[in-house]
């Protein structure tokens, strides 16, 4: 546990007010980041009173982690120090919200699950998906640019945050982008924070653009012989004139792990499913069903089926849980989250699966549409060289993917700690890597916030 | 200009990539802005590592270098407010891979806008950003200001269609950032990259996203006998989570010029119209089309005609599109602003804006992307009657001023420049600004990387534009 200095807790605790836990072991257990644990966690209710907190903790030369529900903390690198959790889920407010103008401002700890209560109020919601989808925050979403299965229609975060206000490292608040839809005055910083784990300011508005609930839904469920024909029927779907919410690819483990079996042949390993899920009127949904079974039968499905409703929220809900479903399996478990080009799928699952194998590893691949991929990895056999093969797995999968054809892009979103420490969960450095110093420098220039846990150390 | 430089920028890319007369450097000390400023040698590079060399020179002899595309800005971006050397992009004008499997393209910054689209066309793509000036605009500009369109209300702006960048920064070193791939780990620097003027870095190299044709597409015109109606039904339209491919306006001054010019089929008695474009699958689109047009026959539009096909529908858009033209012809001199408002605050805008109009006698028209309430009035003056020019700031200031205080932007896709940052501080605090100077200089620690854009120098607004200049071409989004 981090040791602060018993004049130090007071004064802290004078700033963040009776909500704030000082040095009660017990209760700071639940902000343990791979393995280490502050000796404080407060709790503000207010931007003004995070602004003081980090300006108290540049002063005091103490390191701070934002968090929100904390079911992303594992990732990132370790923290190279780690003195008190911030804390925001006490900031759980929606500021503005004009359902006319479909635009909404909200603090960083509101809940997706309550935001989108708020919203269906007013037949809106917000294409802004993550894992742990009844406790997740905005801000710890929009930090850890967790991959929504909604991506490929609504885009990223990026595409429809509208601006932010935050805290620097140096406990300044300061903003980027605006309220209104369309905005290009001054730079847009904001977008530097979309994924940045917290590194360079503290989330204390976000300002998004809403849209509407459709009339209709329906999801489909297709089973392929294979990764060939299956991923073949999603590049299908993206190059003809359908516009479906979610298409997502999983093999056969990515099924058993989350407990959907597909009703053809669920013994056959090598099946792969698609989960299309559509929504429009009556009409628009009809279209697509008639448009996808002939695609889907054309890259020779086995089987292709509307899902029963109360059918469809599971697979949606649990194939939103991937990641959940993959870390949760084992202690050892490793969860690869992979950007890649659509074409460059087929050969990125073949090579997936071979290093696996090739390491004693078992594998499951998720990909949801836009070109991302979710390799998850666990060993066989748990035991003392389950580190070792998983280390040897993952150098062999950044080897693989840096200089191929593949033109994918990695990162180890979960791992046991003691892997952590030895390999990078970024792969090797680029070129650019210099210019993200530059930016960490001008947000946080002595290192409050979360320090160490992003790429190359930063 | 130290002659001994230019003399070095000669030898190294040819005594044709290099001017430095001053009647060939006349042309460039425009852009479509009211702006001027000349610089003192404009050179063409052809490849990166020319770009590179170009600021290498540049640093030894402690001059300002600016990026140039086709000049179409209307924000003064492009000029070289403090001299030094223009890079003209118009040679770097490749396509450098078509990606259509995987709807990506690499271009060179001088690619125009529209070649890339045409480019593409066969394989049912196109590039989505689609600023009026298309014809012209290089995709290098529409990155560096973050350039928006008619068409931008669905598919988003330049930002949106931007997956990676190839930048020298101003110390000549070439970074890539981004990739083609949609996210690539780390920090979102080609999101920073995109809309920074040109202050950052110069951008070389861009991948950018290919969208698909739609299936179908419909063009409505909905014609008003009154501008509250057409207003108050782009409120409508929008509460209902309605989300046409373009939502444009046009007042009633404006279409008169306009048809008088381009013959577009706006009728000429009508107080005001809306130009809609509905996209996507079939079925939508004919849903989308009878629900709009529900609403505006709701919200009094005289008549809702839709367009019979690709020849009318053309002709509808060369209306809106070529509309700063026509204006062009009518007066001396216009000055456009570019300010957003929430959407469903168009109404009492649209009356304050006129009644900034009859307060300093000036005709303002207005042609604007009302679907997401970004304005563009179009205030008519004349430069050569003295102080006019200060009255024509000073109502424009009034607009702007609106538009912040309904929770609006200065600027919706047009960009600060050496415009619009005297009126930074409306929006943003002395703290905002501290930060992103601390951001430029990050990336720019010089400061000769287009310098006094964006940020206030300090003076007060109507003090800055002294030399306002005719400006009949040009051709905003």
């Amino acid at each position: 546990m981090s040791s602060m200095a018993e004049a130090s807790l007071a004064r802290l605790e004078r700033i963040a007010g009776p909500a704030a836990i000082l040095g009660d072991a017990a209760l700071l257990a639940a902000y343990d980041v791979d393995g280490a644990r502050p000796a404080a966690a407060v709790r503000p209710a207010d931007a003004a009173t995070v602004a003081e907190i980090v300006r108290f903790a540049d002063a005091e030369n103490l390191a701070l982690i934002a968090c929100g529900a904390r079911t992303k903390l594992g990732i990132g690198a370790a923290p190279s120090r780690y003195d008190v959790a911030l804390d925001l889920s006490r900031m759980n407010r929606i500021l503005a919200y004009d359902p006319g103008d479909l635009t909404l401002g909200v603090e960083p700890g509101i809940t997706l699950a309550d935001l989108r209560r708020a919203l269906a109020e007013h037949g809106q919601f917000l294409p802004l998906e993550s894992p742990f989808a009844s406790s997740a925050t905005v801000g710890g979403t929009i930090a850890a640019n967790a991959i929504s299965p909604l991506r490929q229609a609504f885009g990223g975060p990026r595409d429809f945050v509208l601006g932010m206000e935050f805290v620097t490292g140096a406990g300044e608040a300061a903003k980027g982008g605006g309220r209104v839809v369309k905005n290009v005055t001054g730079y847009d910083l904001h977008k530097l924070l979309i994924g940045s784990l917290g590194t360079l300011a503290v989330i204390t508005r976000v300002n998004f653009r809403t849209f509407p609930l459709p009339a209709e839904e329906r999801a489909f469920l297709a089973a392929f012989p294979g990764s060939e024909s299956a991923l073949s029927f999603c590049r299908a779907i993206v190059h003809s004139p359908l516009e479906p919410r979610r298409v997502e690819a999983l093999d056969a483990a990515a099924m058993g792990l989350l407990g959907l079996a597909p009703a053809e042949a669920a013994s056959a390993e090598d099946i792969w499913c698609v989960l299309v899920d559509v929504a429009g009127t009556s009409g628009i949904v009809a279209r697509h069903e008639r448009d996808l079974e002939r695609l889907a039968r054309h890259a020779g499905a086995k089987q292709f089926s509307a899902l029963e409703a109360a059918d469809r929220e599971k697979h949606l809900a649990r194939a939103l849980e991937f990641p959940r479903y993959a870390t949760e399996r084992s202690p050892e478990a490793v969860l690869v989250r992979i950007a890649a080009l659509p074409a460059a799928m087929p050969a990125l699952a073949a090579e997936s699966r071979r290093i696996a194998r090739s390491n004693a590893l078992e594998s499951a691949l998720l990909l949801p549409a836009g070109g991302f991929a979710y390799l998850a990895l666990s060993p066989r056999e748990p035991g003392a060289g389950a580190l070792g093969s998983l280390a040897n797995a993952l150098s062999e999968f950044f080897k693989t993917i840096s200089g191929s054809a593949l033109h994918a892009r990695a990162m180890v979103e979960s791992c046991p700690a003691e892997l952590k420490r030895k390999i990078s969960l970024w792969g090797p450095p680029r070129g650019d890597f210099e210019l993200m110093q530059r930016v960490k420098e001008t947000f946080d220039p002595r290192d409050v916030l979360s320090p160490g846990r992003f790429c190359g150390g930063i | 200009m130290n002659a001994k430089l230019i003399r070095e920028l000669e030898r190294r890319l040819g005594r044709d990539s290099v001017l430095s007369q001053r009647e060939d450097l006349l042309l460039y000390e425009y852009d479509g802005s009211v702006e001027v400023a000349r610089p003192e040698c404009v050179v063409f590079p052809r490849e990166t590592r020319d770009v590179a060399d170009i600021v290498r020179l540049a640093n030894q002899y402690e001059t300002p270098i600016v990026g140039r595309g086709a000049g179409t800005g209307l924000s003064g971006g492009a000029l070289a407010r403090d001299g030094g050397i223009v890079i003209g992009f118009s040679r770097m004008n490749r396509i450098l891979e078509v990606d259509a499997e995987n709807q990506r393209a690499v271009v060179q910054p001088g690619v125009v806008n529209l070649d890339l689209t045409r480019a593409v066309e066969h394989l049912g793509l196109y590039f989505a950003p689609d600023p009026s000036s298309q014809k012209s605009c290089t995709i290098g500009g529409n990155v560096s200001e973050n350039a928006g369109g008619p068409h931008t209300l669905a598919s988003g702006v330049t930002a949106n269609h931007v997956t990676g960048l190839e930048i020298v920064l101003p110390e000549g070193r070439v970074v890539r950032i981004g990739g083609k791939t949609t996210e690539t780990p780390g920090y979102d620097l080609t999101g920073l990259l995109v809309g920074s003027e040109g202050t950052l870095a110069i951008v070389t190299e861009i991948t950018v996203r290919l969208t698909r044709k739609p299936e179908a597409v419909k063009t409505l015109l909905a014609v008003y006998e009154a501008v509250d109606d057409a207003t108050e039904s782009v409120v409508e339209i929008t509460c209902r989570g309605i989300t046409p491919a373009a939502c444009e306006m046009l007042d009633g001054w404006t279409l008169r010029t306009v048809e008088d010019f381009v013959h577009a089929g706006f009728p000429r008695d009508s107080a005001a119209v809306l130009l809609l474009e509905v996209e996507g699958l079939a079925e939508a689109v004919e849903e989308q089309a009878a629900e709009i047009s529900a609403v505006c026959l709701e919200k009094r539009a005289r008549e809702v005609r839709v367009a019979r096909d690709d020849r009318e529908r053309d002709l509808l858009w060369k209306g809106r599109k070529n509309a700063f033209g026509a204006i062009g012809r009518l007066s001396p001199s216009y000055y456009v602003q570019d300010g957003v408002i929430p959407r469903t605050k168009l109404p009492q805008t649209l009356r304050r804006i006129e009644e900034i109009g009859r307060k300093y006698s000036f005709r303002i028209g207005n042609i604007f992307h009302a679907g997401d309430g970004n304005l563009h009035p179009l205030i008519l003056f004349d430069p050569r009657h003295p102080g006019e020019f200060e009255r024509v700031v000073a109502a424009s200031g009034e607009i702007i001023a609106h538009c912040i205080e309904m929770g609006g932007a200065l600027t919706g896709e047009h960009g600060v420049g050496m415009e619009k940052n005297e009126l930074m501080p409306l929006m943003f605090t002395p703290g905002d600004l501290a930060l992103m100077r601390r951001v430029r200089d990050a990336f720019n620690p010089t400061g000769r990387l287009n310098p006094k854009k964006m940020f206030p120098l300090g003076k007060g607004c109507g003090e800055v534009r002294v030399q306002p200049m005719p400006v009949s071409s040009s051709l905003p989004a």
